[in-house]
């Protein structure tokens, strides 16, 4: 009985005949392919990174400190304004984030602008918000009026470049009520929403091109897919032949 | 904040009201799938489960890629891509990388055992009724917890294209899909499955072709021609001064640098490498514990063919996975302009076919591709479930001597059962469609994939092993799930950041699963030994 019931035995690691040892050689190794490509793939990504910052966090580093001390140049200003657009037009901030951010452009556009153009900034603004809260497509003509005018108004005192996509978010990115004052506790935010958004975890595999992808882009999004069908192929290709060789019939 | 208010936003032009085209291309699909559920329907129990075994390889691989590609690989994707970026990889690659893993370890080796539901290997496997019946209502579990996330896309579809609010949508889609269900069986499901599956990728990849070319990137390949629009995210698209392209809404092809969307774990996107490892983990483990996705493998003749229709599934699965990231990159393009305003990110694919300025019927046939893949997957899973319900707990445990004809009623008993209870959990809209999916996944991962890999691997994991391993893996859960509702209803229980940090709702199988399989192991080591017909079997007909 005792010999009996100890030759009916499975276990992966100890395999008992040699089908068996050579199944789960097998296994072993397309497991081992596949984890080291997937997960090792990103434990190289995490070793390597270095926290990169974009340049328009590079640019507000130099400026910050004049703008929170309100001892900024017109250029300083100019620049602070164009690293808080960068920031603002990533769709992913978050929207309390984003109204310390509009308060901060707001207030330095207001302090760039000369004294004619305050009153205008300000009453444009201000018209675009209540047509804004009014219209029901934004194809009305009147708001794409507004909109460009104070568009035009507020790219000119910022001096953004006729390129310059944050030239299309300056309209609607400004608050007539943050015009006056860069509130405390909005000011005390900026440097962490800067450092959230503006610096990256880069490397040299996020930073070489490969068929137009950043290469880790590449690799996780496409090529370990591949990877995923070929290994499934080969599995069931060296079993099939391992049957054939041993005419084993399944 | 008056600057970011609209009475109207562009995302409500979006959304617009009743769609015409769009909704005849819907109804005529859905009536195509109930046409082939009624020709090819279920004649007695064995067709209703097992499809009576008589799908070929490719043709199960084209209906385990039908069954699979749900609500959450054709919308959900796109989705968690679309706001978290290179964080969203995690589920393409977690999604796909589980099959690996399901043939290498499973999938001949299940078909060989031989039964039709998850429950049954395990009952039989673990010679308990009690672990037949837990299984049972495990398998009822993910099936339900699944679902979930389906019927949110199906709602979010029908919403689209009727018009008409999330919760009526919910509601006509779900009794639609139950309607089809009940009417087909497994066997039409199988053949729809493989209807479905044309219709999903054609309706996906189409909008791919037109977007690459009308934006300018190589275009015959859009699974490779959108590397450029990744990299042109990441440095920012300026306005163009010549020939300059337009979203849908009038708004110029550009904007500022969002190195977030591709760069790894970003601090902006509030994920973590931790939580890409755990999540792609539970994902792929999970996916060898589906007991949906377990139980194709018992519709095919032969190991060789289960394990053929693997690979096969897979291919056509990627074909799905590599394109849906492109939805994503071009949303985040055409989106960008604060004018567009919050649009909802699990119908970013159907938005961003639309902001792309595609023509609406071809829009339309997406947003019914959105349904079909849901339709298919739900089908499935509700099949999966009434199994479990009427075989599992109603005949093997409850009344043996059940009649066939019972056993039937009992599987559309069951189907009707969780289709409500899933319709109204899918009303309380609890997470994206992506994330409620991942759910199941870490729940299949942490009980049923512990019991497939020791019962068929290890012939010492014996009854006692495998319930302490399920109290182990059903603990985790527990605590995980329980601080997921809590948090979504604002309940704050002790110690909740670090359980959302280390145990989230989307993850835990990556120590829950481990947990269970070294429990199972432990207490099998020190309890009597499997019985010898049971390892006898296991030498003779699985490893044979």
């Amino acid at each position: 009985m005792d010999s009996n019931q100890n030759d009916y035995h499975i276990s992966f690691f100890k395999p008992t005949t040699a089908l068996a040892k050579w199944n789960r050689n097998l296994a072993i190794k397309l497991i081992l392919i596949w984890a080291v490509a997937v997960f090792g793939f990103q434990f190289l990504l995490r070793l390597i990174e270095k926290p990169t910052p974009e340049n328009a966090y590079v640019k507000y580093e130099q400026v910050w400190e004049n703008i929170s001390t309100e001892n900024a140049s017109i250029e300083e200003m100019q620049t602070f304004a164009h690293t808080s657009l960068s920031v603002l037009g990533k769709l992913i901030i978050k929207p309390d984030q984003k109204v310390s951010l509009s308060n901060a452009l707001s207030w330095v556009t207001y302090q760039l602008a000369d004294s004619l153009q305050k009153e205008s900034l300000f009453n444009q603004t201000k018209d675009l918000e209540k047509i804004r809260s009014e219209i029901t497509s934004i194809s009305d003509p009147v708001y794409l009026e507004a909109k460009n005018a104070l568009s035009n108004l507020a790219n000119s005192i910022l001096g953004l470049q006729k390129t310059d996509p944050r030239r299309l978010i300056v309209a609607l990115s400004l608050v007539s009520n943050d015009m006056e004052v860069f509130k405390a506790e909005n000011k005390a935010l900026v440097p962490t929403i800067m450092s959230t958004y503006l610096i990256h975890n880069q490397s040299i595999l996020t930073d070489t091109k490969f068929l137009g992808f950043p290469f880790h882009y590449f690799y996780t999004a496409v090529f370990l897919l591949i990877l995923f069908v070929f290994l499934c192929w080969l599995y069931c290709y060296r079993v099939d032949k391992k049957n054939v060789e041993l005419d084993i019939e399944e | 904040m008056p600057s970011f208010l609209f009475a109207a936003g562009a995302s409500t032009q979006l959304e617009g009201g009743f769609k015409l085209g769009p909704a005849i291309i819907l109804i005529t699909i859905l009536c195509v799938f109930v046409l082939v559920g009624i020709i090819f329907r279920a004649k007695d129990t064995t067709d209703f489960y097992a499809a009576g075994r008589s799908i070929s390889r490719v043709g199960s691989g084209m209906a385990i890629a039908s069954n699979w590609m749900s609500a959450a690989s054709f919308l959900g994707m796109a989705a968690i891509m679309y706001g978290s970026g290179y964080h969203g990889l995690a589920y393409v690659v977690g999604w796909t990388g589980g099959y690996v893993l399901l043939l290498i370890l499973m999938a001949g080796q299940i078909r060989k055992y031989g039964k039709y539901t998850a429950a049954d290997f395990i009952g039989d496997r673990y010679y308990s009724k009690g672990l037949r019946a837990t299984g049972a209502i495990i398998a009822i579990l993910i099936s339900i917890s699944y679902c979930v996330g389906q019927f949110g896309g199906i709602g979010l579809m029908f919403k689209w294209i009727l018009g008409i609010d999330y919760a009526i949508a919910v509601i006509i889609g779900g009794s639609v899909v139950l309607v089809y269900t009940l009417i087909s069986g497994m066997l039409g499901v199988t053949k729809n499955m493989q209807i479905q599956y044309v219709i999903i990728i054609i309706s996906f990849l189409i909008p791919l072709f037109i977007l690459t070319f009308k934006f300018d990137y190589f275009w015959l390949l859009p699974q490779i021609g959108y590397g450029s629009v990744v990299s042109d995210i990441v440095s920012g698209i300026p306005i163009a001064e010549t020939t300059q392209m337009f979203n849908a809404l009038g708004h110029e092809y550009a904007m500022v640098p969002a190195p977030e969307f591709a760069m790894p774990w970003d601090s902006a996107t509030g994920q973590t490498f931790f939580q890409w490892m755990a999540i792609a983990f539970s994902l792929m483990v999970g996916t060898a514990g589906l007991p949906h996705v377990i139980q194709r493998f018992y519709v095919v003749p032969k190991a060789r063919d289960a394990r053929w229709s693997v690979v096969w599934g897979l291919f056509f699965i990627c074909i799905l996975y590599w394109s849906a990231p492109v939805y994503s990159a071009f949303g985040k393009i055409l989106s960008a302009n604060p004018e567009v305003g919050k649009l909802s990110k699990d119908a970013i694919v159907v938005y961003t076919a639309q902001l792309g300025g595609i023509n609406p019927l071809i829009v339309g046939l997406l947003a019914a591709g959105g349904v079909s893949a849901a339709f298919s997957t739900v089908s499935g899973l509700l099949v999966a479930g009434a199994s479990a319900f009427s075989h599992d707990l109603y005949v093997k445990v409850l009344y043996p001597e059940a009649s066939p004809k019972k056993q039937l009623l009992m599987a559309r008993v069951g189907t009707v059962v969780m289709a409500i209870i899933v319709t109204a959990i899918a009303l309380l809209k609890l997470g994206l469609i992506a994330q409620l999916v991942a759910v199941a996944f870490s729940l299949a991962g942490c009980t049923i994939f512990p019991l497939f890999l020791l019962g068929i691997w290890w012939s010492g994991s014996n009854k006692q092993g495998a319930i302490a391993g399920l109290i182990a893996g059903g603990l985790v859960s527990l605590i995980a799930i329980t601080y997921f509702v809590a948090g979504v209803k604002g309940v704050d229980l002790p110690a909740s950041a670090f359980v959302a940090k280390w145990l989230g709702a989307w993850f835990f199988a990556w120590i829950g699963a481990p947990l269970a399989i070294l429990v199972n192991i432990v207490v099998s080591l020190i309890t009597p030994e499997t019985p010898i017909e049971i390892r006898k079997f296991l030498v003779q007909n699985v490893h044979s």
